[in-house]
């Protein structure tokens, strides 16, 4: 909203001097950091690809603890993919950060992986949902935003191209938040290896139309366009992940990967791109993660939605996954069984009941008889001419 | 095919040093060359092919054509593909048959890629069931019968994933399956050892039959022999790597893979199991191996097909009772510190 002269448009104002609007960005300073941010990521992909190594590693802090052998065990066969939230408070100089770590464990792990994006899928929609609902509530404080700002899926390096699964599971979650492809465990392709499968995925993914997370190129000063430009032609990320510090050959002490053959290491840029995906994630393009995620996905879904429904009316639900559907069926049939149990026991108390009635109303008539018999004996003896009979003579 | 004539005097005996029983099965003519029938199954990445060119010392699989990108979303269907090699080992002549898969466990579902590997080994061992019932048989009918089945484990450093687990659990009654563990050079030695402990706990707890280096039933094994199983035993899964290329170290080539921090070398017991697997592939176990596929795993089938049951349920009670001689239940592992 500008005030307009009879023109129509704006009139530009240059002041001399300046009337302190060149603080604005300080005082937002002072207000942001004070408020702080929420800030939501998710990993995807197979299990053993590294992403709760990754993450950690990232943290700098054990954040998602690996699974003991009980849990491990169950999740073998149990053909599901969860959602598991991890939350954490960070606070580094006095900036918080509210921190969400989406895991998805049992994506693309079983013999039948059909449709296995598809929580993912219902996971990114539903945080938007949320944050609609909330919106439009009368009373708007305390609007918890979990809104996924960069998923992150992991594609294990079979050293030839795309898997379809992976073709497939991107293409849904690429259209509807912002994906960013990273190549597994890379310490396992050689370098002319991984080059050549970096491009492959990357053919893949513009023939198949598949949506990535393209940060901002240009910028205002020349060493950080460079620096952008260096991380964009890293993609996919080529990615190795350590939690623990390890000697290397000449002494220095550093994050990695010990082998018999020499130390793989994390922060190291000719060993793998953890610090470009790092400096994507946090240090450099965060707001724009989390612009892009409002401005364009969250905004992509809202149209959708305002444009098919009423204000304020919730939404349809589909079909649930497989794993409710089978829950389902298993509570109706307890129920069932049940209900059977139930009415055989109120029909087996019913037969005792009318077993009693029974045997109380020959009882019963065995005592009316037996009256009966007293009675005709009486009247026998009051008829009769015996001297006794008189007693029983009214 | 029996033939009771004795040792060839040509034959190194290493070869036969645990074969060493009176009456077992010799190739008299060393010539032409003992057929060892390997099936490699395994997702695509897992160096099979790599493995396979390690293993015969030369390209026995060309590389692979670009795949079309366009293409990518549609899953190749599963394919048997066969190789003939020959090879020479400490002076005896083996034919390698090499029956590979490329495409299994490729796709977004994967159900039918187990009947379809249970069919072709249940068709070789249909072959030799008619060919023996034949009045006037083929002297030069081909044993097309796998001998071993190398199945190459994803190296997620967890534990089986539902595709192993299934497809050994299928497998392991057709044919002598050795898991192994592709690309092993993504993991570091402590997590390998993790990894192998945990594979070896998911065998034993859901039952799955691999091939756990027996001793031979009528305890005729000498003791060198018996501590070799055992030692085999605590290696398995046998961890692989493939080579790609060949460097000069001191003038002799040395068979490696080169990172920026290191170089593997291929033959090095430290970095990997590789020339193991192929000593008790093509030398040590390779009449083991023969023997048990022929003796055991076919006489069981045979049983099975003859008495009208066939089918994975009936498979299962009879392989049960023929447990005790014929599939061997995993030995409780020693732990490998």
């Amino acid at each position: 909203m500008s005030a307009s002269d009879t023109n129509g448009s704006a009139k530009s104002l240059a002041s001399n001097g300046g009337i302190g609007i060149a603080n604005l960005p300080n005082q937002l300073h002072k207000i942001v950091t004070k408020k702080g941010t929420d800030f939501t990521l998710m990993v995807v992909g197979e299990s053993g690809t590294g992403k709760t190594t990754f993450i950690n590693t990232l943290l700098t802090t054990e954040l998602i603890e690996p699974l003991d052998d009980a849990s491990r065990r169950k999740k073998q066969l149990d053909k599901t993919v969860d959602i598991n939230i991890h939350k954490a408070e960070l606070e580094e100089k006095m900036f918080n950060v509210k921190l969400n770590v989406v895991d998805t464990p049992g994506f693309g792990d079983y013999v039948d992986n059909n449709d296995c994006w598809l929580p993912v899928v219902d996971f990114i929609e539903n945080q938007y949902e949320q944050y609609l609902r909330q919106e439009q509530q009368p009373v708007r404080k305390g609007v918890v935003d979990m809104r996924v700002h960069a998923c992150l899926y992991f594609i294990r390096p079979n050293g030839h191209t795309l898997k379809p699964l992976d073709v497939r599971a991107m293409k849904a979650i690429g259209a509807r938040v912002n994906l960013i492809p990273i190549i597994a465990k890379a310490d396992t392709l050689s370098p002319a290896a991984l080059r050549q499968f970096k491009k492959r995925v990357m053919d893949v993914i513009d023939a198949q139309s598949i949506r990535i997370y393209q940060p901002p190129v240009e910028s205002d000063d020349e060493h950080s366009t460079r620096r952008n430009k260096d991380i964009i032609s890293a993609v996919p990320f080529a990615i190795i992940g350590s939690d623990r510090e390890v000697k290397t050959e000449d002494g220095r002490h550093v994050k990695g990967r010990l082998y018999p053959w020499g130390v793989a290491e994390v922060e190291n840029d000719e060993h793998c791109d953890f610090k470009k995906l790092r400096s994507l994630l946090i240090r450099t393009h965060m707001l724009d993660l989390i612009s892009t995620t409002e401005e364009v996905h969250y905004d992509k879904y809202r149209t959708t939605q305002m444009k098919s429904r009423k204000f304020g009316e919730p939404k349809l639900k589909k079909p649930d996954n497989k794993k409710f559907r089978d829950e389902e069926e298993a509570l109706r049939a307890r129920f069932t069984e049940k209900v059977k149990l139930e009415e055989n026991r109120f029909r087996q108390w019913e037969q005792r009941l009318i077993a009693e009635r029974d045997r109380l109303n020959k009882d019963l008539e065995q005592e009316h008889n037996l009256v009966k018999q007293l009675e005709s004996e009486i009247e026998a003896i009051a008829n009769s001419g015996s001297p006794n009979g008189k007693f029983f003579r009214k | 095919m029996k033939d009771g004539s004795g040792e060839d005097n040509n034959v190194a005996p290493s070869v036969y040093s645990h074969v060493s029983r009176p009456g077992s099965h010799r190739y008299k003519n060393a010539k032409k060359g003992l057929p060892f029938n390997l099936m490699l199954v395994g997702e695509s990445g897992l160096g099979r092919t790599t493995f396979l060119n390690t293993l015969c010392e030369r390209v026995v699989v060309p590389p692979s054509e670009l795949p079309n990108p366009e293409q990518a979303h549609i899953a190749e269907p599963m394919q048997f593909k066969h190789y003939a090699v020959d090879m020479e080992e400490d002076g005896m002549k083996i034919i390698l048959n090499i029956i590979d898969t490329p495409g299994f466990g490729n796709g977004t579902d994967n159900e039918t890629c187990f009947d379809q590997i249970q069919e072709y080994l249940e068709t070789q061992f249909d072959d030799v069931l008619s060919e023996e019932n034949r009045i006037k048989r083929n002297p030069k009918f081909k044993d097309s019968r796998v001998h071993a089945l190398l199945y190459f484990i994803n190296p997620t450093g967890h534990s089986l994933r539902e595709i192993d687990i299934e497809l050994m659990r299928r497998l392991g009654n057709r044919a002598n399956v050795i898991p192994v563990i592709g690309r092993s050079d993504s993991l570091t030695p402590r997590e390998l050892v993790l990894f192998k402990q945990r594979i070896m706990d998911d065998i034993a707890a859901y039952g799955i039959p691999v091939f756990s280096f027996p001793n031979s039933e009528d305890d005729e094994d000498d003791e060198e022999t018996v501590e070799e199983n055992a030692e085999l035993r605590a290696m398995l899964p046998f961890a692989t790597v493939g080579c790609e290329e060949v460097i000069n170290e001191d003038g002799r080539p040395v068979r490696v893979r080169t990172y920026p921090w290191g170089v593997v070398q291929v033959d090095n017991d430290e970095h990997s199991d590789f020339d193991r697997l192929r000593y008790v592939l093509l030398n040590s176990h390779i009449g083991d191996l023969r023997e048990r596929t022929q003796n055991d795993i076919y006489e069981l089938y045979r049983t099975e097909k003859l008495s009208g049951n066939t089918g994975p349920a009936a498979s299962n009670t009879n392989a049960e009772a023929a447990q005790s001689h014929a599939t061997m239940a995993p030995h409780p592992r020693s732990v490998v510190a």
